[in-house]
């Protein structure tokens, strides 16, 4: 008897939909809260949300990233306030996306998003720098640095909610 | 905390500690019952000010006003009276009988609502912040802050971010929570009252009130002290996070008081991915520097990896052009020449080279059959004056106060060195009593409690005099078992009857420790030597020797003076190794600095410079080695108060160099096979120990000893003492002085008073500032605006005759050597003589006093 049963399983088998995708032409769709690849993001204005704090590198487990401080200027703006990020990497092969470096970012600067073709054949082409990393400007918006007015991004944290 | 104080029982949260009477609640607490009792305004180093109200505590009393007894009850628990309102333990001063609470509700609460308090006031940008990491701040809201806030950001009071105080420090007035550390540290510790407060309530702000801005030569230690992150320097702005810095120990590269640092360093991507320094921050040594340092030792770490550095060895060819070649060239280059030189061998070692270095450089040069073995500058002299009465092995300036006479001899101590000159001040702040025999007026005077001025040069009579008004003096003795020579000195017949000298020898005599700081500004090498053997000769006789507190502290011109006299070198043989055929010049630029060198070097037919930069001596030098920073490598430097101290490796190598110590070593191998490469700087310490008696107990081991100091700093709670680093380097190890020898008998050698001759001319007196030209103070580039330009400083009288006006430029001239500067005139420069600062010039400057002429 048994063994019609097992002859059942494979003819039902037969006559399913195949679960292999023919990757790369085909790409199946991650989950919403999947970590892949991650991207430093900015503000609508152009700005870098990152501002050089390396909170996001004392929170790695993994000790995969390395940033760099250096000050703004009005003349040569990067980032709202005194600081942005002059280096920033990130080691993809020591990084175990765990994304704990995205909540540790006070300014919500580096999420990881749903990137994950990830492959290099040099371990030096590991390491992600902050021009791989970071998105491109919105439309119309010029690059970092930007001129901007004395005064005005005088602030690096936006500001929090008012307590209830 | 000093002793022989009377102890009282206190109870602190129930348990019962015997302290001493009259100390400072907070800091009993800490040292005592290891209560860290939170803290803001309060640092155990000023006078509290009861600013913050962190500290409170529930204070009580337990003794019974009729018999002065504390009352216990049945169970052997103290009857305490409690008072009903909360107190600041800071600006409490332990009683006897006294009953301190520091872990109820009551406490708790109070403290919680202090830190609410503050932060309504701040702006939490601990994320951009560099004080985030070892903020007492963040530390304290970490303990007792609420965990969600209840107040509304509109009310968030903004004020300016980024304010500078001067180029050197940044304000962030956000961040000031008001507890006037700066301000007291400015006014009381330093006597600069260059900060202040602006304002009143919440806008309180910090302004400074000097141009230029934050005149000071201490100013980076308000960063360290202040709690928050209100101050910070522009040196370390945004370099790094704290707890991505690795603290190495190490030493002030510049000054004769070897104040203790620690280099905080991490890899660096601009430096090709190399560790380097990212801040010099101060190391706690109570003895030495306490947890000060200057602001030259503080930013003038960046030489270490200056751009210009050489990197290479270098042998300059038949036609003059100098070609880069690997260290086996350059040292096989070297062993030939030296091998055939016949013993006409001299070599002159710079003030930043290492003990290892001057040892394996004397083996090298006695190998060879050379003797000749000088220090750079040539200024300075008096190692056997030294030897017999230096200060005695654990001196330290804290424990002088009532009863101490500090007295200064030829030297401006602010600028030649700025950690004795804080010391002192702060002695004569305890009580202490300063004099100074100086021949114009420094930033002293006004501390001083008596002024013997005399004319520049004749600072040997102004010593002697004092020795003479000590010896007329009523109920003078002296105890002839303790030296031999008294009859030289009686036999010298110095005048004991200047007017004020008798004030000034009661200070000595009445004196219970006495100290005598002896510099060198106006004086000639010779007369310096003389000075030297007068001031022992003072101490000798009025017995202020081969005890604690007690002794002579020459205010040499670089760091490591001191051990280059302990291992044999002189500023007397300079000028005769200086004209051997062959020279060797390891960390010096004598060419450069001094005009008479020139002459002495042009006899040489081989120099062999050493050295991290291009300087007129490696102009002319035929092999040129790179040398090695202080914290590329290990060492020992000896203070001048005879304490050999520990510098470790901190940052990664800068270029193709080697320390002295192996070049010597690898040297002395190629010469003589039988001669043994030593492999660290360990083994030639070792080898130190063996050869130089007073140095048997300076290994490593023990230089890098510790003991347990007061004020507990560096440690997990950071609120307590500002971002001081503890020691971890170790305290170091004074060598002792014949005078504490028990038995040895000392020497007094009279020196016979100077014919004052009549003064026609002008004499050029060289002067040492603190900020130089010197090629490693001046790599780094942020203190350039505090570095003067070129000046020479005139009395008005002499201006006036030469018709100079102050801005004027004018051109000295000098034996056979002119350098055009800046006329400075003003009234604390005495008539006859012009000041000319050394290292500040681009051509050579006299280095010892010397007629001038004054061109317009
Ligand atoms: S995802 Fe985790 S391992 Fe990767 S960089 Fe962020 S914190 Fe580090
Ligand atoms: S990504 Fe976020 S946490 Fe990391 S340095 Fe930038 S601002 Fe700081
Ligand atoms: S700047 Fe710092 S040290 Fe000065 S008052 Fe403000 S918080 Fe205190
Ligand atoms: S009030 Fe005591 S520490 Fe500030």
């Amino acid at each position: 008897m048994s063994i019609f049963k097992g002859l059942g399983t494979v003819v039902k088998h037969l006559l399913e939909d195949p679960v292999t995708i023919s990757y790369p032409e085909v790409e199946r769709p991650v989950r919403e809260r999947f970590k892949g690849k991650h991207a430093l993001k900015r503000y609508d204005n152009g700005l870098e949300k990152c501002i050089g704090c390396a909170l996001c590198a004392a929170a790695c487990p993994a000790d995969a990233i390395w940033v760099e401080a250096a000050e703004n200027t009005d003349e040569e703006r990067y980032s709202p306030g005194e600081r942005y990020a002059k280096t920033y990497e990130i080691n993809m092969l020591r990084c175990i996306f765990c994304g704990y470096c995205e909540d540790a970012c006070p300014t919500e600067a580096i999420v990881l998003e749903h990137e994950y073709r990830l492959s290099f054949t040099d371990r030096r082409d590991s390491i992600y720098t902050k021009e791989m990393l970071i998105d491109a400007p919105p439309d119309g918006v010029p690059e970092t640095p930007q001129k901007v007015e004395p005064g005005a991004f005088d602030r690096a944290i936006p500001d929090m909610e008012n307590p209830k | 905390m000093p002793d022989k104080v009377e102890f009282v029982t206190i109870f602190i949260d129930g348990e019962a500690y015997q302290v001493p009477k009259g100390a400072n609640l907070v800091d009993v607490a800490k040292f005592y019952a290891d209560n860290d009792i939170p803290v803001f305004c309060y640092h155990p180093k000023m006078s509290p000010v009861g600013m913050c109200r962190m500290c409170l505590v529930e204070l009580g009393n337990s003794v019974d006003r009729q018999t002065n007894d504390i009352k216990y009850n049945a169970d052997g628990k103290p009857e305490v009276m409690w008072f009903p309102k909360l107190q600041t333990a800071c600006t409490t001063t332990v009683t006897h009988g006294m009953a301190v609470r520091t872990d109820t509700p009551k406490v708790t609460d109070a403290r919680d609502d202090v830190i609410e308090f503050i932060l309504t006031s701040h702006p939490l940008d601990c994320p951009i912040c560099d004080k985030g990491g070892e903020c007492p701040l963040q530390n304290l809201t970490m303990r007792h802050g609420a965990g969600v806030s209840r107040f509304d950001f509109d009310n968030k009071l903004h004020l300016d971010k980024h304010v500078p105080l001067g180029e050197l420090i940044y304000l962030d007035r956000e961040r000031c929570i008001q507890c006037a550390r700066c301000t007291r540290f400015c006014d009381e510790v330093v006597g600069d009252p260059v900060l202040g407060f602006h304002e009143r309530g919440r806008s309180l702000q910090i302004v400074t009130l000097s141009d230029p801005p934050f005149d000071t030569y201490f100013s980076g230690n308000t960063t360290d002290i202040c709690p928050v992150g209100a101050l910070t320097t522009a040196d370390f702005r945004f370099g790094a996070r704290p707890w991505e810095l690795n603290e190495v120990p190490s030493l002030d590269p510049y000054g004769p008081e070897g104040a203790n640092i620690s280099l905080s360093t991490r890899l660096d991507r601009d430096s090709g991915g190399v560790t380097i320094i990212k801040r010099v921050m101060p190391r706690q040594n109570e003895y030495v520097n306490e947890i000060w340092i200057s602001d030259k030792t503080r930013f003038g770490h960046h030489h270490s990896r200056a751009e210009n550095r050489l990197s290479k060895p270098m042998v300059r060819r038949e036609d003059g052009t100098l070609e880069t070649v690997s260290w086996n060239e350059a040292l096989n280059t070297i062993a030939e020449v030296l091998k055939k030189s016949a013993g006409s061998v001299g070599a002159v070692a710079g003030p930043m080279v290492s003990n290892e270095d001057l040892w394996e450089l004397r083996q090298l040069v006695e190998l060879t059959g050379g003797s000749k073995l000088g220090i750079w500058p040539a200024t300075m002299t008096g190692a056997e004056a030294v030897a017999q009465v230096g200060v005695g092995t654990g001196t330290n300036f804290k424990d002088m106060g009532k009863g101490t006479t500090i007295v200064v001899v030829a030297s401006d101590l602010e600028e030649e060195a700025p950690i004795w000159f804080l010391r002192t001040k702060q002695a004569r702040d305890r009580g202490a009593k300063l004099m100074l025999l100086t021949a114009r007026p420094t930033k002293l005077d006004k501390y001083a409690a008596c002024i013997l001025r005399h004319h520049h040069g004749e600072t040997l009579n102004a010593v002697n005099n004092l020795i003479g008004a000590v010896l007329s003096s009523d109920g003078f003795t002296f105890e002839e078992s303790r030296a031999e020579g008294f009859d030289t000195v009686k036999k010298a017949k110095y005048k004991g009857d200047e007017a004020g000298y008798d004030e000034a020898a009661k200070m000595i005599t009445g004196a219970e420790n006495v100290v005598v700081l002896v510099g060198h500004e106006g004086l000639t090498l010779a007369q310096h030597g003389d000075v030297m053997q007068s001031a022992a000769n003072l101490l000798i006789l009025t017995g202020h020797v081969g005890k604690p507190n007690n002794g002579l502290i020459p205010v040499w011109p670089g760091a490591n003076t001191q051990g280059a006299l302990d291992l044999g070198f002189s500023a007397e043989a300079t000028a005769d190794a200086l004209s051997q055929s062959v020279v060797i010049v390891a960390g010096a630029d004598p060419v450069g600095t001094d005009p008479a060198a020139k002459a002495f070097i042009a006899s040489a037919d081989f120099v062999i410079a050493l050295s991290m930069f291009d300087t007129a001596t490696t102009a002319i030098a035929k092999v040129i080695l790179p040398r090695q920073s202080v914290p590329e490598r290990d060492g020992t430097f000896t203070n001048g108060e005879r304490r050999v101290q520990r510098f470790y490796t901190a940052q990664g190598l800068i270029g193709d160099t080697r320390p002295d110590w192996k070049v010597f070593s690898q040297l002395s191998n190629l010469i003589d096979p039988a001669v043994k490469v030593r492999l660290s700087a360990a083994a030639v310490m070792a080898e130190i120990t063996k050869n130089v008696p007073r140095y048997a107990e300076m290994s490593y081991k023990n230089l890098a000893r510790m003991e347990k100091q007061f004020p507990d700093v560096g440690g997990d709670d950071l609120y307590y003492g500002g971002t001081a680093y503890g020691n971890h380097g170790g305290l170091g190890v004074q060598w002792p002085v014949d005078a504490e020898a028990a038995g040895k008998k000392l020497t007094l050698k009279a020196v016979k008073s100077e014919k004052t001759a009549k003064r026609k001319g002008l004499v050029a007196v060289p002067v040492r500032r603190l900020y130089d030209r010197s090629p490693e103070f001046s790599a780094s580039q942020m203190m350039h605006q505090r570095i003067p330009s070129a000046y020479a400083q005139l009395s008005r009288k002499d201006a006036e005759k030469l018709k100079v006006v102050e801005g004027d430029d004018i051109t000295l001239v000098f034996g056979d050597g002119k350098v055009r500067v800046t006329a400075k005139v003003d009234g604390s420069t005495p008539e006859g003589v012009v000041l000319v600062p050394v290292n500040l010039t681009d051509n050579p400057v006299p280095t010892a006093p010397m007629a001038v002429e004054v061109e317009k």
